[in-house]
């Protein structure tokens, strides 16, 4: 993989939900920091999110979630796993009930940040626990 | 603390006479009932009739949302119905898509076919009551028909119908998605908003601001957005199918988003009365005074209803609800306290029905109408967003017209901003909301409220029996009225496509079917997600 200096995060919505609002503001608050942001937007499903993770060489992966379709993230996660893409974080945003949040967690889910989550927890936490890669 | 309008006009302290200098009663209020409508369209306000109390149903299959729509009536909800798609149906694809399976009555309603309106609507009435349907555009032509089916079905004059089961191009530039192009979505709203008008149907369309709103505009540009749509889309209706205004101005219904800026909320709906029938007399020569009289709906805002502490939310429900009531409107629809969480459990539903009737019933609303006209600061803020609103849509006007403005992208970008402002603002302590930024408590000492959701197997069978019940139809029959729906479909925009989706709608075709056809005949996939091939030898 090539050389880089900062984190790369690919944000995106999946499946059918349309609510992209949460998205593109994570987006924006992730460039601020001076993140590299992939955004892929509505309708992408697990195996489009994969490829592009895949190609953008990512470091983590955002989902946004506002449509109860949490299947579909669980399915990324073993996506994932199936690719050997292990060391890639996955951390979640939206309206997702506590109950389908701890679900989410215990699947392999890193994070969840729930609505009205500040910028810097956002931020401090994918600084803390991602890794750089050698510069 | 920002003591600014939400569109970022300064607040003073107090107001007094010179602040609405100039205002001349008659030429800018008028009584309620009288020109130009910024107090209502009823001298005796809410004396003969309280605007329509009701909620949001739709999850799971047909069969489910059929009991919460029972279970709402039982809860005193009897003036009119309101049931929101689900977000196979909103593309629309069918459930049994390999993808719609994985979602099929998230969020909504999966209504792919007449057999699911009419398992909808088992033992529920189609007149007496307002039938509403929401959802994206793609498929207002499709949901026109199923009304027209089922009244035939059962016997009905389509005329004792009333509701509004259809809904404006551009929701699918404010988060309420479809999978298809405008030009399409334009072309089937036009087809569906003539067919209604040339047929005296009454049943609305849904033009609104509320989706624009709760994606994060402000009250100013909400405003413009709604006036320049309205402008543009009947426009289109008057000058491309030939329409007389005085028809077309019963059409369009406005779903006003109502949040926590209690003042600017009220001003809002108050000038936006102002400005429809100055556009209906001015611009488009109306002639008849009902045609002055845009037709508007108040959604309390879902934005607002934080995840944090959700029994605040009722306290914010009611305080929308109160504005909403005093601004004049014909039908309210309640967020829940449960509305960052999930779909309305029946407790969230109940206690927003109920919040409807404290308001209604115990607070005295509906004795006066327009209590706050004469107010120097509701006044000025009336002109205010008025002024504000103007500006906006002078801009969009210059650009070309609604559908220009957002082919070039300047709606979404304004959106866009002010999203990122509201944010903002929140983040910085600017604006406070409490459980937020505000008297902030542990999540684990938070209460933990009920919440309904989808079982994860829930879409797969809701599939499997779509693609059972499938397999029984007449397929002669449903090739032969997609075969000319497909004929039909490759004429002039113009051609309208109602009578054959209707008869292709009769014989049990399905939503994902009668849009891939639609879609084929004019150069598209026939599948918006490109997964599956057309199943018709065209």
């Amino acid at each position: 993989m090539g050389k880089r200096k900062g984190i790369k995060v690919l944000v995106s919505v999946i499946g059918l939900d349309g609510h992209s609002t949460g998205a593109e503001i994570v987006s924006r608050m992730l460039m601020d920091a001076g993140m590299e942001v992939v955004y892929l937007g509505i309708y992408q499903t697990p195996e489009m999110i994969v490829q592009a993770a895949i190609q953008e060489d990512v470091d983590v992966i955002g989902i946004s979630s506002h449509a109860s379709n949490y299947g579909q993230i669980v399915d990324l996660l073993g996506l994932l796993k199936k690719n050997h893409l292990n060391d890639i974080h996955v951390i979640c945003g939206g309206t997702i009930p506590n109950q389908q949040a701890q679900e989410l967690k215990k699947k392999g889910v890193s994070e969840i940040f729930l609505p009205q989550s500040t910028s810097t927890s956002i931020v401090n936490y994918i600084e803390s626990n991602v890794k750089r890669p050698d510069v | 603390m920002k003591r600014e309008t939400d569109y970022g006009h300064p607040i003073k302290t107090f107001y007094h006479p010179k602040d609405i200098e100039g205002l001349d009663y008659n030429r800018d209020l008028g009584d309620p009932g009288s020109y130009p409508y910024t107090r209502g369209y009823y001298p005796d306000g809410y004396r003969k009739r309280v605007w329509t109390q009701r909620m949001t149903a739709g999850l799971g299959s047909s069969k489910q949302t059929n009991e919460v729509l029972r279970r709402y009536r039982e809860m005193g909800q009897r003036g009119g119905m309101l049931v929101i798609c689900d977000r196979t149906n909103a593309m629309p694809i069918d459930p049994d898509h390999p993808i719609g399976r994985r979602e099929a009555g998230v969020l909504g309603w999966p209504g792919a076919s007449l057999y699911e309106f009419e398992q909808l609507m088992d033992d529920i009435p189609l007149t007496g009551q307002s039938i509403t349907l929401l959802g994206s555009c793609a498929m207002s032509s499709i949901r026109l028909a199923y009304i027209v089916a089922l009244a035939e079905k059962r016997g009905i004059h389509l005329k004792d119908v009333h509701g509004s089961v259809t809904e404006y191009p551009f929701c699918t530039t404010f988060g309420q998605t479809d999978a298809q192009p405008l030009d399409l979505d334009l072309k089937l709203w036009l087809d569906s908003s003539e067919y209604i008008v040339r047929n005296k149907i009454r049943m609305r369309s849904g033009i609104l601001s509320q989706h624009f709103q709760e994606s994060g505009g402000n009250n100013a540009q909400a405003l413009a957005v709604e006036m320049a749509m309205l402008k543009e889309l009947c426009g289109l209706l008057v000058h491309e199918r030939g329409l007389d205004f005085d028809d077309v101005a019963l059409l369009p219904y406005e779903l006003v988003s109502v949040g926590s800026r209690f003042f600017e909320d009220i001003a809002k709906i108050r000038a936006l009365r102002r400005m429809w029938a100055k556009m209906a007399r001015e611009t488009f020569k109306a002639k008849k005074e009902k045609s002055c009289q845009l037709l508007i709906s108040v959604h309390t805002s879902g934005r607002t209803m934080t995840y944090q502490q959700p029994l605040n939310n009722i306290a914010r429900c009611a305080i929308q609800t109160l504005a909403g009531a005093i601004a004049g409107c014909t039908a309210i629809d309640n967020a829940c306290l449960d509305n960052a969480h999930a779909e309305p459990s029946p407790l969230a539903a109940r206690m927003s029905l109920n919040t409807q009737h404290i308001v209604a019933d115990e607070t005295g609303v509906t004795d006066v109408a327009d209590p706050l006209a004469g107010s120097y600061f509701v006044e000025y803020l009336t002109n205010k967003v008025e002024e504000e609103a103007y500006k906006i849509w002078n801009k969009i006007e210059e650009i070309g017209g609604m559908i220009a403005a957002v082919e070039k992208g300047f709606v979404q970008k304004m959106l866009k901003e002010s999203a990122q402002e509201k944010h903002r603002e929140v983040e910085s302590g600017e604006r406070l909301v409490v459980g937020v930024n505000e008297l902030v408590i542990p999540p684990e000492e938070d209460f933990q409220i009920p919440i309904q959701e989808l079982k994860t197997g829930d879409s797969e069978e809701i599939a499997r029996r779509m693609e059972e019940w499938k397999k029984t139809r007449n397929m002669p029959l449903i090739n032969q009225k997609i075969a000319q729906l497909y004929v039909d479909a490759k004429k002039e925009d113009t051609y309208n496509l109602m009578p054959s989706i209707i008869e292709a709608v009769k014989a049990y075709a399905t939503a994902g079917e009668i849009i891939g056809v639609i879609r084929k005949a004019r150069g598209l996939s026939y599948d918006p997600l490109q997964a599956i091939d057309c199943p018709f030898d065209l």
